[in-house]
Protein backbone atom coordinates (compact mmCIF):
# COMPACT_ATOMS: atom_id res chain seq x y z
CA UNK A 1 0.00 0.00 0.00
CA UNK A 2 2.69 2.51 0.60
CA UNK A 3 3.04 3.39 -2.79
CA UNK A 4 -0.45 3.92 -3.85
CA UNK A 5 -1.31 6.64 -6.12
CA UNK A 6 -4.17 7.39 -3.43
CA UNK A 7 -2.14 8.61 -1.26
CA UNK A 8 -0.09 10.71 -3.52
CA UNK A 9 -2.65 13.47 -4.19
CA UNK A 10 -2.96 13.88 0.16
CA UNK A 11 0.85 13.89 0.67
CA UNK A 12 0.22 17.88 0.97
CA UNK A 13 -2.53 17.76 3.31
CA UNK A 14 -0.63 15.18 5.69
CA UNK A 15 2.28 17.37 5.81
CA UNK A 16 0.36 20.59 6.52
CA UNK A 17 -1.31 18.44 9.11
CA UNK A 18 1.82 16.86 10.83
CA UNK A 19 2.79 20.51 11.35
CA UNK A 20 -0.44 22.19 12.55
CA UNK A 21 0.43 19.16 15.59
CA UNK A 22 4.06 19.88 15.75
CA UNK A 23 5.53 23.25 16.09
CA UNK A 24 8.34 22.68 13.53
CA UNK A 25 9.67 19.32 12.22
CA UNK A 26 12.85 18.24 9.63
CA UNK A 27 12.29 16.34 6.84
CA UNK A 28 13.53 12.73 8.36
CA UNK A 29 11.34 13.38 11.32
CA UNK A 30 8.39 13.90 8.75
CA UNK A 31 8.81 10.53 7.02
CA UNK A 32 9.29 8.84 10.65
CA UNK A 33 6.45 9.91 11.52
CA UNK A 34 4.18 9.45 9.28
CA UNK A 35 5.47 5.90 9.10
CA UNK A 36 4.85 5.46 12.51
CA UNK A 37 1.30 6.72 12.93
CA UNK A 38 0.43 4.42 9.90
CA UNK A 39 2.13 1.34 11.58
CA UNK A 40 4.17 1.39 8.22
CA UNK A 41 0.82 1.59 6.47
CA UNK A 42 1.93 4.94 4.49
CA UNK A 43 5.76 5.41 4.23
CA UNK A 44 6.57 9.05 2.61
CA UNK A 45 9.38 8.66 0.19
CA UNK A 46 12.15 10.74 0.22
CA UNK A 47 11.60 11.37 -3.36
CA UNK A 48 8.46 12.86 -3.27
CA UNK A 49 8.91 14.70 0.40
CA UNK A 50 11.85 17.46 -0.18
CA UNK A 51 9.99 18.36 -3.05
CA UNK A 52 6.65 18.47 -1.65
CA UNK A 53 8.08 20.98 1.44
CA UNK A 54 10.22 23.46 -1.10
CA UNK A 55 7.02 24.14 -2.99
CA UNK A 56 4.95 24.73 -0.30
CA UNK A 57 8.17 26.80 1.16
CA UNK A 58 7.97 29.00 -2.09
CA UNK A 59 4.18 28.94 -1.83
CA UNK A 60 4.21 30.97 0.97
CA UNK A 61 2.62 27.82 3.21
CA UNK A 62 5.59 27.26 5.47
CA UNK A 63 8.49 28.82 6.67
CA UNK A 64 12.10 27.54 7.58
CA UNK A 65 14.28 27.44 10.45
CA UNK A 66 17.68 26.32 10.77
CA UNK A 67 19.98 24.68 13.80
CA UNK A 68 22.91 23.20 14.53
CA UNK A 69 22.06 19.59 15.97
CA UNK A 70 25.73 16.96 16.30
CA UNK A 71 28.12 18.57 13.89
CA UNK A 72 25.38 18.92 10.99
CA UNK A 73 22.98 21.96 10.13
CA UNK A 74 19.53 20.89 9.92
CA UNK A 75 16.58 23.04 8.46
CA UNK A 76 12.98 23.06 10.41
CA UNK A 77 9.61 23.75 8.69
CA UNK A 78 7.05 25.09 10.39
CA UNK A 79 3.66 26.72 8.92
CA UNK A 80 2.83 30.65 8.37
CA UNK A 81 -0.27 32.03 9.13
CA UNK A 82 -1.24 31.20 5.73
CA UNK A 83 -0.36 27.92 6.36
CA UNK A 84 -2.13 27.64 9.12
CA UNK A 85 -5.31 28.96 7.55
CA UNK A 86 -4.53 26.30 4.36
CA UNK A 87 -4.11 23.79 6.49
CA UNK A 88 -8.10 24.15 7.59
CA UNK A 89 -9.13 24.14 4.10
CA UNK A 90 -7.32 21.07 2.87
CA UNK A 91 -8.64 19.23 5.83
CA UNK A 92 -12.27 20.16 4.75
CA UNK A 93 -11.54 19.27 1.08
CA UNK A 94 -10.02 15.57 2.23
CA UNK A 95 -12.94 15.02 4.92
CA UNK A 96 -15.19 15.98 2.03
CA UNK A 97 -13.25 13.91 -0.19
CA UNK A 98 -13.23 10.63 2.23
CA UNK A 99 -17.18 11.37 2.21
CA UNK A 100 -18.03 11.30 -1.12
CA UNK A 101 -15.74 8.30 -1.68
CA UNK A 102 -17.59 6.13 0.64
CA UNK A 103 -21.02 7.02 -0.56
CA UNK A 104 -19.61 5.76 -4.01
CA UNK A 105 -18.25 2.67 -2.46
CA UNK A 106 -20.38 1.17 0.34
CA UNK A 107 -23.77 3.20 -0.40
CA UNK A 108 -25.56 1.10 2.30
CA UNK A 109 -23.90 3.31 4.91
CA UNK A 110 -24.97 6.55 4.09
CA UNK B 1 26.55 6.16 17.47
CA UNK B 2 25.87 9.53 15.75
CA UNK B 3 28.16 10.50 12.64
CA UNK B 4 31.16 12.62 12.85
CA UNK B 5 32.41 15.62 11.19
CA UNK B 6 34.48 13.83 8.25
CA UNK B 7 31.48 11.56 7.66
CA UNK B 8 29.43 14.79 7.35
CA UNK B 9 31.81 16.07 4.90
CA UNK B 10 31.85 12.69 3.20
CA UNK B 11 27.81 13.03 2.73
CA UNK B 12 28.69 16.65 1.45
CA UNK B 13 30.67 15.69 -1.32
CA UNK B 14 28.64 12.78 -2.43
CA UNK B 15 25.11 15.63 -2.64
CA UNK B 16 27.76 17.34 -5.01
CA UNK B 17 28.69 14.06 -6.82
CA UNK B 18 25.30 13.43 -7.38
CA UNK B 19 24.32 16.57 -9.00
CA UNK B 20 23.39 18.99 -5.61
CA UNK B 21 25.38 22.04 -6.47
CA UNK B 22 24.02 24.57 -4.06
CA UNK B 23 24.83 24.55 -0.38
CA UNK B 24 21.12 24.64 1.08
CA UNK B 25 20.07 21.49 -0.49
CA UNK B 26 23.13 19.87 0.29
CA UNK B 27 22.45 20.52 4.31
CA UNK B 28 19.21 19.56 4.17
CA UNK B 29 19.97 15.99 2.09
CA UNK B 30 22.95 15.77 4.10
CA UNK B 31 21.08 15.79 7.28
CA UNK B 32 18.46 13.17 6.05
CA UNK B 33 20.81 11.02 4.76
CA UNK B 34 22.94 10.92 8.57
CA UNK B 35 19.68 11.10 10.52
CA UNK B 36 18.78 7.90 8.11
CA UNK B 37 22.09 6.39 8.72
CA UNK B 38 22.10 6.66 12.28
CA UNK B 39 19.01 5.23 12.19
CA UNK B 40 20.49 2.16 10.67
CA UNK B 41 23.22 1.51 13.13
CA UNK B 42 20.67 1.47 15.94
CA UNK B 43 19.14 -1.75 14.61
CA UNK B 44 22.31 -2.85 13.07
CA UNK B 45 25.15 -1.40 14.33
CA UNK B 46 27.60 -3.14 12.16
CA UNK B 47 26.68 -2.17 9.38
CA UNK B 48 28.93 0.52 7.50
CA UNK B 49 29.16 4.12 7.07
CA UNK B 50 29.35 3.65 3.06
CA UNK B 51 26.41 0.56 3.13
CA UNK B 52 24.27 2.44 5.24
CA UNK B 53 24.80 5.52 3.33
CA UNK B 54 23.97 3.94 0.36
CA UNK B 55 21.42 2.13 1.72
CA UNK B 56 19.60 5.60 2.69
CA UNK B 57 20.34 7.23 -1.07
CA UNK B 58 18.53 4.14 -2.56
CA UNK B 59 15.51 5.63 -0.33
CA UNK B 60 14.92 8.20 -2.70
CA UNK B 61 14.36 5.89 -5.73
CA UNK B 62 16.08 5.57 -9.70
CA UNK B 63 16.58 9.79 -10.13
CA UNK B 64 18.02 10.17 -6.95
CA UNK B 65 18.14 14.11 -5.40
CA UNK B 66 16.86 14.62 -9.33
CA UNK B 67 13.24 15.47 -8.24
CA UNK B 68 14.27 17.77 -5.58
CA UNK B 69 16.83 19.91 -6.88
CA UNK B 70 14.33 20.41 -9.70
CA UNK B 71 11.34 21.51 -7.35
CA UNK B 72 14.14 23.34 -5.58
CA UNK B 73 14.81 25.34 -8.31
CA UNK B 74 11.26 26.17 -9.20
CA UNK B 75 10.61 27.17 -5.92
CA UNK B 76 13.43 29.85 -5.91
CA UNK B 77 12.82 31.35 -9.42
CA UNK B 78 9.60 31.52 -7.74
CA UNK B 79 10.80 33.39 -5.16
CA UNK B 80 12.88 35.98 -6.91
CA UNK B 81 10.46 36.36 -9.27
CA UNK B 82 8.09 37.27 -6.11
CA UNK B 83 10.30 39.51 -4.99
CA UNK B 84 10.59 41.80 -8.58
CA UNK B 85 6.80 41.87 -8.96
CA UNK B 86 6.47 43.07 -5.22
CA UNK B 87 9.52 45.95 -5.88
CA UNK B 88 7.76 46.06 -8.97
CA UNK B 89 4.56 47.01 -7.58
CA UNK B 90 5.65 50.11 -5.29
CA UNK B 91 6.48 52.06 -8.57
CA UNK B 92 2.75 52.19 -9.37
CA UNK B 93 1.94 53.56 -5.40
CA UNK B 94 3.07 56.90 -4.53
CA UNK B 95 5.49 58.55 -4.58
CA UNK B 96 7.01 56.47 -7.19
CA UNK B 97 3.65 56.45 -9.13
CA UNK B 98 4.91 60.14 -9.92
CA UNK B 99 8.30 58.64 -11.66
CA UNK B 100 6.86 56.21 -13.37
CA UNK B 101 4.20 58.50 -14.79
CA UNK B 102 7.28 61.04 -15.94
CA UNK B 103 9.28 58.04 -17.32
CA UNK B 104 5.92 57.29 -19.03
CA UNK B 105 5.26 60.67 -20.41
CA UNK B 106 9.28 60.97 -21.05
CA UNK B 107 9.02 58.18 -23.33
CA UNK B 108 4.93 59.63 -25.06
CA UNK B 109 6.37 62.83 -25.42
CA UNK B 110 9.45 61.47 -27.68
CA UNK B 111 7.99 59.14 -29.80
CA UNK B 112 4.96 60.83 -30.50
CA UNK B 113 7.44 63.27 -32.28
CA UNK B 114 8.56 63.50 -35.70
CA UNK B 115 11.69 61.25 -34.61
CA UNK B 116 10.20 58.11 -33.38
CA UNK B 117 12.78 55.74 -35.40
CA UNK B 118 15.57 57.63 -33.46
CA UNK B 119 14.24 58.07 -30.19
CA UNK B 120 13.37 54.23 -30.28
CA UNK B 121 17.59 53.91 -31.05
CA UNK B 122 18.51 56.72 -28.39
CA UNK B 123 16.57 55.47 -26.03
CA UNK B 124 17.24 51.11 -26.70
CA UNK B 125 21.08 52.02 -26.79
CA UNK B 126 20.85 54.32 -23.30
CA UNK B 127 18.89 51.62 -21.72
CA UNK B 128 20.81 48.55 -23.17
CA UNK B 129 24.43 50.25 -21.87
CA UNK B 130 23.50 50.12 -18.89
CA UNK B 131 22.40 46.91 -18.61
CA UNK B 132 25.74 45.38 -19.66
CA UNK B 133 27.16 48.05 -17.80
CA UNK B 134 25.57 46.87 -14.57
CA UNK B 135 25.68 43.33 -15.43
CA UNK B 136 29.29 43.43 -15.57
CA UNK B 137 29.94 44.62 -12.75
CA UNK B 138 27.14 42.38 -10.74
CA UNK B 139 29.04 39.48 -12.49
CA UNK B 140 32.13 40.96 -10.78
CA UNK B 141 30.62 40.79 -7.17
CA UNK B 142 29.78 37.91 -7.41
CA UNK B 143 32.94 36.27 -8.69
CA UNK B 144 34.40 38.65 -5.38
CA UNK B 145 32.23 37.26 -3.19
CA UNK B 146 33.09 33.03 -4.08
CA UNK B 147 36.36 34.42 -2.99
CA UNK B 148 35.09 34.90 0.61
CA UNK B 149 33.03 32.27 0.57
CA UNK B 150 32.34 29.01 -2.47
CA UNK B 151 29.26 27.81 -0.82
CA UNK B 152 26.87 28.22 -3.81
CA UNK B 153 23.51 29.58 -3.37
CA UNK B 154 20.92 29.38 -5.63
CA UNK B 155 19.09 32.52 -5.16
CA UNK B 156 22.53 34.69 -5.22
CA UNK B 157 23.04 32.99 -8.42
CA UNK B 158 19.55 34.79 -9.37
CA UNK B 159 20.39 37.98 -8.00
CA UNK B 160 23.93 38.47 -9.40
CA UNK B 161 24.17 36.42 -12.27
CA UNK B 162 20.84 36.10 -13.71
CA UNK B 163 19.56 39.94 -13.01
CA UNK B 164 20.21 40.87 -16.81
CA UNK B 165 17.84 38.50 -18.09
CA UNK B 166 14.95 40.46 -18.95
CA UNK B 167 17.50 42.28 -20.76
CA UNK B 168 18.79 39.41 -22.67
CA UNK B 169 14.76 38.88 -23.78
CA UNK B 170 15.00 42.18 -25.28
CA UNK B 171 18.66 42.36 -26.96
CA UNK B 172 17.01 39.28 -29.18
CA UNK B 173 14.17 41.74 -29.93
CA UNK B 174 16.97 43.80 -30.98
CA UNK B 175 15.41 43.36 -35.31
CA UNK B 176 11.88 44.05 -34.39
CA UNK B 177 12.17 46.71 -32.11
CA UNK B 178 13.88 48.82 -34.39
CA UNK B 179 11.50 47.59 -37.43
CA UNK B 180 8.60 48.65 -34.95
CA UNK B 181 8.19 51.99 -36.11
CA UNK B 182 8.54 51.48 -39.47
CA UNK B 183 5.73 48.57 -39.76
CA UNK B 184 3.28 49.89 -37.65
CA UNK B 185 1.15 52.64 -38.53
CA UNK B 186 1.76 55.58 -35.63
CA UNK B 187 -1.60 56.21 -33.76
CA UNK B 188 -2.04 57.04 -30.22
CA UNK B 189 -2.93 53.79 -28.94
CA UNK B 190 0.07 52.53 -30.59
CA UNK B 191 2.54 55.23 -29.32
CA UNK B 192 0.94 54.65 -25.29
CA UNK B 193 1.70 50.66 -25.63
CA UNK B 194 5.15 51.48 -27.31
CA UNK B 195 5.80 53.82 -24.41
CA UNK B 196 4.14 51.19 -21.84
CA UNK B 197 6.71 48.90 -23.46
CA UNK B 198 9.87 50.77 -23.20
CA UNK B 199 8.37 52.14 -19.24
CA UNK B 200 8.15 49.03 -18.04
CA UNK B 201 11.45 47.69 -19.16
CA UNK B 202 13.44 50.28 -18.07
CA UNK B 203 11.40 49.61 -14.73
CA UNK B 204 12.05 45.75 -14.56
CA UNK B 205 15.85 46.58 -15.72
CA UNK B 206 16.27 49.20 -12.95
CA UNK B 207 14.64 46.72 -10.02
CA UNK B 208 16.88 43.50 -10.96
CA UNK B 209 20.21 45.02 -11.56
CA UNK B 210 19.91 48.03 -8.93
CA UNK B 211 17.35 47.33 -6.61
CA UNK B 212 17.47 43.63 -5.81
CA UNK B 213 21.14 43.45 -5.76
CA UNK B 214 21.26 46.57 -3.51
CA UNK B 215 19.18 44.11 -0.98
CA UNK B 216 21.50 41.26 -1.82
CA UNK B 217 21.85 40.30 2.05
CA UNK B 218 19.01 40.97 3.17
CA UNK B 219 16.94 38.67 0.98
CA UNK B 220 19.69 35.88 1.28
CA UNK B 221 19.41 35.74 5.33
CA UNK B 222 15.49 35.67 4.84
CA UNK B 223 15.77 32.93 2.44
CA UNK B 224 18.25 31.36 4.07
CA UNK B 225 18.25 30.87 7.96
CA UNK B 226 22.12 29.11 7.84
CA UNK B 227 23.31 32.05 5.29
CA UNK B 228 24.56 33.71 8.03
CA UNK B 229 25.80 30.48 10.05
Amino acid sequence: MSNSKLYKGSLTTIILKLLNEHDKMYGYEITQKVKALTKGELKITEGALYPALHKLEAEGLLDVEVAKVDNRLRKYYKLTETGTKETVNKLEELAEYIKTMQTLVNPKLV
Amino acid sequence: MKLNKSQIQDLYIFTRQHFVEHYDLQTELVDHLANDIETQWQSQPKISFEDAKNKAFKKFGIFGFMDAIEQRQKAMNKRYRGYLWNELKKWFELPQLIGTIALFLVFYMAFSSKYTAIFTIVFYVIISAWSIYKSTLLNRQFRKRKEISNKKWLLEELIFKQAGGASLIFFSQLYNVFTIPEKFEITTLFLILFSLAFTALTLINYISLEVIPSKAEKLLNETYPEFSL
